[in-house]
């Protein structure tokens, strides 16, 4: 599949799906004017891909300094698909890297991992 | 003689507090400009990197609730084509010391009650039941994202620093302004 790689804009994150390796990014905001525009492709580009690989595991880091809200549902969207793919077997890493002085995202970061059950999950203080 | 008059609506806003304001017409776009304007101006200040993110989320919270539920709008709601503009106005200030996002907007009537109802459910949140309820509500949401699940609110409710104010004024029939203050 080919990898994908967005740059960021003042109101989307970069993504860097770099499907060959098995290392997903998302880095920077997320506030976009349509959100379904933006998240779609990636969400059938991500599914499409956990359904297909033959990777035994896959990473993926959240690197996010601001959300919106409605980009927490497409966050909690691609989290759900991660851990279906972990459930049937894939070692899934998700690392959640917050700026240390922003507590907000930091507990975001738990409440999204408290959900993956199968998942590894890692919360990261790396400063923005 | 009309610098008096802009002069004296300057200064108004100003007394309040008010750094940033914005009447009229919202789209998008104006979310995208006023946001970059708004994200230089805190970062010239010494706040700390918290409240400037709590105060940029409130704002784009207000801003995209104005855009999609306030009921003045062009075209008129069910008339097809044209821009999609939404009627509201929303300032941004200091009083004593925190950060003050105020935004306002047309409802309708018949929709006060339930909008009562959420504001002083989340008034009466603590920090923990406002996590929970965001998770709660997005979990619930539809899997389609477009009205931002409904969780904007809670969102703005989250990231004040006191309980949020809210209030109701009867416009017409039809009509009732709902205001929104978020301190942070």
């Amino acid at each position: 599949m080919m990898n994908i790689e967005i740059p960021a804009t003042n109101r989307t994150p970069s993504v860097i799906f770099d499907f060959a390796v098995g290392h997903l990014r998302i880095t920077g905001e997320s506030y976009p004017e349509d959100v379904t525009t933006f998240y779609n492709p990636l969400f059938e580009a991500l599914k499409a891909w956990l359904e297909a690989t033959e990777k035994p595991g896959c990473q993926f880091d959240f690197e996010l300094i601001y959300f919106n809200s409605s980009s927490a549902k497409a966050i909690m969207i691609m989290m759900e698909m991660l851990d279906t793919a972990a459930a049937k077997g894939m070692n899934v890493v998700v690392n959640w890297f917050h700026d240390p002085d922003d507590e907000t995202m930091e507990e975001l970061g738990e409440e999204f991992g408290e959900d993956l059950n199968h998942a590894k999950f890692h919360l990261e203080k790396r400063p923005n | 003689m009309f610098a008096n008059q802009v002069y004296e609506l300057r200064a108004n806003l100003r007394d309040q507090g008010v750094v940033f304001a914005y009447s009229g017409y919202v789209t998008e776009g104006i979310l995208s400009g006023v946001g970059d304007a708004l994200k230089q101006k805190l970062a010239s200040e010494d706040a700390d990197t918290k409240t400037v993110r709590s105060v940029f989320a409130v704002f784009v919270e207000q801003m995209q609730n104005i855009i999609r539920y306030s009921v003045e709008r062009l075209p008129p709601s069910g008339a097809k084509g044209g821009p999609d503009l939404s009627y509201g106005i929303l300032t941004i200030g200091t009083v004593a010391n925190n950060y003050v996002v105020q935004a306002g907007n047309l409802i309708l009537t018949e929709d006060v009650e339930i909008m009562r109802n959420r504001l002083s459910a989340l008034r009466d949140m603590n920090r923990d039941a406002l996590r929970s309820a965001y998770k709660e509500q997005l979990r619930s949401a539809p899997n389609e994202m477009s009205k931002g699940a409904g969780i904007g609110l809670i969102e703005i409710a989250r990231r004040a620093s006191k309980p949020i104010e809210y209030d109701f004024m009867h416009v017409d029939d039809q009509h009732a302004f709902f205001a929104l203050k978020a301190t942070v």
